[in-house]
């Protein structure tokens, strides 16, 4: 029992330090996009094109979570669904609404694809951002206009 | 006694120094009202897109003009109706809104125009003064335009010297200056800011600034179950699920119901929770790294540090210890 105890209170120890860890991050974060905003760059940077940015807040006042996470499939995890232009002019993913019907039609590259390049696939401002993969490539960059 | 005047006269200096500093590029800037309009404000003002009041239909105008420059000035820093903060584009500073003013009031008609176009030069001299002091100094002309959006107070200034109020957080700006989104592509700049979006939601501190789980209550906003179907209404469970945590936390209350109103029971079961008491584990650890809670807390949905959002029922012999630290 004690044992246990005591692990908890390792454990609650460890979860403390990680937070601070966190606390201490977050003013070094210097992109000052939305809680939320997913960047997707599994093929854009290959193929030429900006990484798209996915605005969650925009969506979730328009749609609740499960339209598309349980209707259309779409994954838990960012850059986790393979998503690309066929499947979405197929009517998948993305494709289900922004066929020019629900809203606006795939033709208008440059309201999805705005990311700037060289930026890797992440949630911006999330925790697993900050404590395991820290979007290094673009924070150091930006560290000399913000100052 | 005898340094306050030389204090006064270098103190005049100083001011005469700024006056002029500031005059002259006033005057480099006041031309600029036409091209800058061009840029910026053009799409709506000269189409009239939007119910925008077209550049020289005095008509329309008159009205506004009558409110005065200022007013004027305040609704382009500020946005009005439709129209975003400086007009959408916040690199914009103070002196090139004041330049655009005058300009597209000079437009406006031939009767006020001599006069109300000396007007924004006359109101901005004093105005002005004050902010050249204030933020030219502390940042270089590009750190200046980030923080407009959030407080027009410039913001690092007052509280800087106290480590342990924390500093305004930036946060809601339009996309092309949010260091996300590409500033050079063109779509960015059509994208909507997501302050024109939140005017009307329940705030909040962390996240978005917007309480989501409010806001939904509130009916402010109606987020669609279907995509197809706006009247399918979700499937709401209200069923809350306490945990006993270990340590002086409080237990945690999970309501099914907040969850069910935005999300599917396939969403969470059994995936990412098992559907049976007390077969899942749970620590913050696995929060803070993406795991259980963390799909979507500390991502998504409200942030991992509203600790009491979650952690929100006390102990029952823990009241008294608790409500000490």
């Amino acid at each position: 029992m004690l044992t246990l105890m005591k692990s908890g209170a390792l454990l609650h120890k460890g979860a403390l330090v990680l937070l601070l860890l966190l606390a201490s991050l977050a003013p070094m974060r210097l992109a000052h996009a939305e809680y939320g905003d997913v960047i997707i760059n599994n093929y854009a940077d290959a193929a030429g094109m900006r990484p798209a940015v996915f605005p969650h807040w925009f969506h979730r006042i328009r749609f609740a979570c499960k339209v598309c996470h349980a209707d259309l499939g779409f994954k838990f995890k960012a850059g986790g669904n393979e998503i690309n232009m066929v499947k979405i002019i197929d009517g998948q993913y993305c494709g289900a609404c922004h066929n020019g019907n629900i809203a606006w039609s795939v033709e208008n590259c440059d309201l999805c694809h705005t990311g700037k390049s060289g930026t890797p696939t992440q949630v911006h401002g999330s925790t697993v951002n900050s404590l395991v993969a820290p979007a290094g490539t673009a924070a150091p960059a930006q560290m000399q206009p913000a100052k | 006694m005898k340094t306050t005047p030389m204090l006064r006269t270098t103190l005049i200096l100083t001011t005469a120094l700024f006056a002029a500093l500031f005059s002259s590029s006033y005057a480099a800037d006041a031309p600029n009202g036409k091209a800058l309009f061009d840029k910026t404000c053009a799409p709506c003002h000269l189409t009239g897109a939007a119910g925008a009041p077209k550049l020289g239909d005095s008509a329309a105008w008159a009205p506004r003009i009558k409110t005065g420059v200022a007013a004027l000035f305040t609704s382009a820093t500020k946005g009005k109706g439709v129209m975003p903060p400086r007009g959408g584009n916040a690199a914009l500073t103070d002196d090139e809104i004041r330049a655009i003013v005058g300009y597209m009031v000079a437009q406006a008609g031939p009767a006020p125009k001599a006069e109300k176009a000396d007007k924004p030069a006359v109101t901005a001299a004093p105005a002005a003064k004050a902010e050249a002091a204030a933020p030219k100094p502390v940042a270089a002309a590009a750190a200046a335009p980030a923080v407009a959006p959030v407080a027009a107070i410039p913001a690092s200034g007052v509280n800087t010297f106290n480590r342990l109020m924390k500093p305004e957080l930036k946060g809601n700006l339009p996309p092309p200056e949010d260091g996300a989104h590409d500033p050079v592509n063109d779509g960015t700049h059509s994208l909507q800011p997501p302050l024109t979006a939140f005017s009307t939601l329940s705030k909040s501190n962390t996240g978005n600034r917007v309480d989501w789980v409010k806001s939904l209550d509130e009916q402010s906003i109606k987020p669609r179950s279907d995509r197809n179907d706006p009247s399918v209404a979700p499937m709401v469970m209200d069923l809350n699920i306490i945990r006993e945590v270990k340590g002086s936390m409080p237990d945690v209350v999970y309501p099914h119901k907040q969850h069910t109103q935005w999300l599917d029971c396939s969403n969470c079961h059994p995936a990412i929770f098992v559907p049976q008491k007390g077969a899942n584990q749970i620590s913050m650890a696995s929060i803070l790294l993406g795991q259980k809670c963390g799909v979507c807390h500390g991502k998504v949905a409200f942030p991992v540090s509203e600790c009491r959002r979650c952690h929100s029922k006390s102990k029952p012999g823990a009241a008294a210890p608790e409500a000490k630290p």
